[in-house]
């Protein structure tokens, strides 16, 4: 599967889940695995999260 | 003004002269914002409920807040631990009013709806963000006003969401807000060390770029009180201080600078 953004090689391990960041190596982009049915797999961008997490 | 965080870790540890010290500086506005997530943990787990942690891309570990553990979060900051620290200052003639950022809308925050995790494979994950968030806007006139009635403000870090569900946020950045938009001239992070220390050398000043730039390099926890440090600057606050709460009048010594990391514009 090819990155959205720059169209590198974006690499999914088999067993990766729904929830899962994947990040482009070319262009450094985020996606977040939205949907995976066998190997038909839905990206969308990923939500920029900082890290303030709470106490 | 000043706005003072006392860290979670050092309610229980305070020099016995700290109380005294805060009546001095009361007379000029003292506001204090507190901690406690390590109470948090054991009245949790000693009510049965097990907390999650949950560690971050950049290896910060953090409390996964559900709905269980955000109820017993909002019970023990804003029941306990306020309360604790309001009866210590009212004991020694301080005459302190307990919130939380829920009370009068003090902390209004974003709730997250996402976090990244680590999985357990190693692999970055986004998750349910559950009940954290970031604060948006301080009730700063309910606060202007307690102080002007002669009170002192003791605020605990539950803030309310725009859809009114108790969050929890953190210590450190509660105060920096606080003390930002009530527009405090100083904001004292009282710890359990001297201050930010860089090769186990105590850092004594640093600006507001200098402190910036040394962010991603300092360990956390200490991380995160630079950072709030630099926030509260940035929205106008003349000078931070981080420094030990466990010393000898802790807040008198960091006002004169000795022995603590004072951080300015």
């Amino acid at each position: 599967m090819n990155c959205p953004e720059c169209d590198g090689k974006l690499n999914i391990p088999d067993d990766a889940a729904v929830g899962e960041i994947i990040s482009c190596p070319d262009c450094g982009s985020d996606y977040e695995i939205s949907k995976k049915d066998g190997s038909n797999i839905e990206l969308k961008l990923a939500e920029k999260v900082g890290e303030d997490w709470g106490e | 003004m000043i706005t003072i965080k006392i860290g979670g870790s050092i309610v229980d540890n305070l020099h016995p002269t700290t109380i005294a010290d805060i009546k001095k500086v009361s007379q000029q506005g003292v506001i204090l914002v507190h901690g406690g997530a390590k109470q948090v943990t054991q009245i949790s787990e000693a009510l049965g409920k097990k907390q999650k942690f949950i560690v971050s891309p950049s290896g910060i570990k953090s409390r996964f807040t559900d709905q269980e553990t955000v109820e017993i979060f909002t019970m023990v900051m804003s029941g306990k631990i306020n309360k604790t620290i309001v009866r210590m200052l009212q004991k020694n003639g301080i005459n302190a009013v307990g919130l939380s950022g829920i009370d009068g809308q003090i902390l209004q925050a974003d709730r997250k709806k996402k976090l990244i995790v680590v999985n357990e494979k190693g692999r970055k994950m986004a998750i349910d963000g559950g009940y954290t968030g970031k604060i948006r806007e301080v009730n700063a006139s309910l606060i202007k006003s307690i102080l002007d009635q002669g009170y002192t403000p003791v605020i605990s870090p539950v803030a309310i969401s725009e859809e009114y569900d108790f969050l929890n946020v953190d210590g450190d950045r509660a105060a920096a807000y606080v003390a930002g938009k009530v527009k405090a001239d100083r904001i004292l992070f009282l710890t359990n060390v001297d201050g930010l220390l860089m090769d186990n050398k105590l850092v004594k000043n640093l600006s507001l770029s200098e402190a910036k730039e040394m962010l991603p390099k300092i360990g956390h926890g200490m991380e995160k009180k630079v950072l709030a440090a630099t926030e509260s600057l940035e929205m106008g606050v003349n000078e931070a201080l981080i420094a030990n709460g466990q010393k000898e009048n802790p807040i008198s010594s960091a006002l004169s600078h000795d022995n603590c990391t004072v951080i300015t514009k």
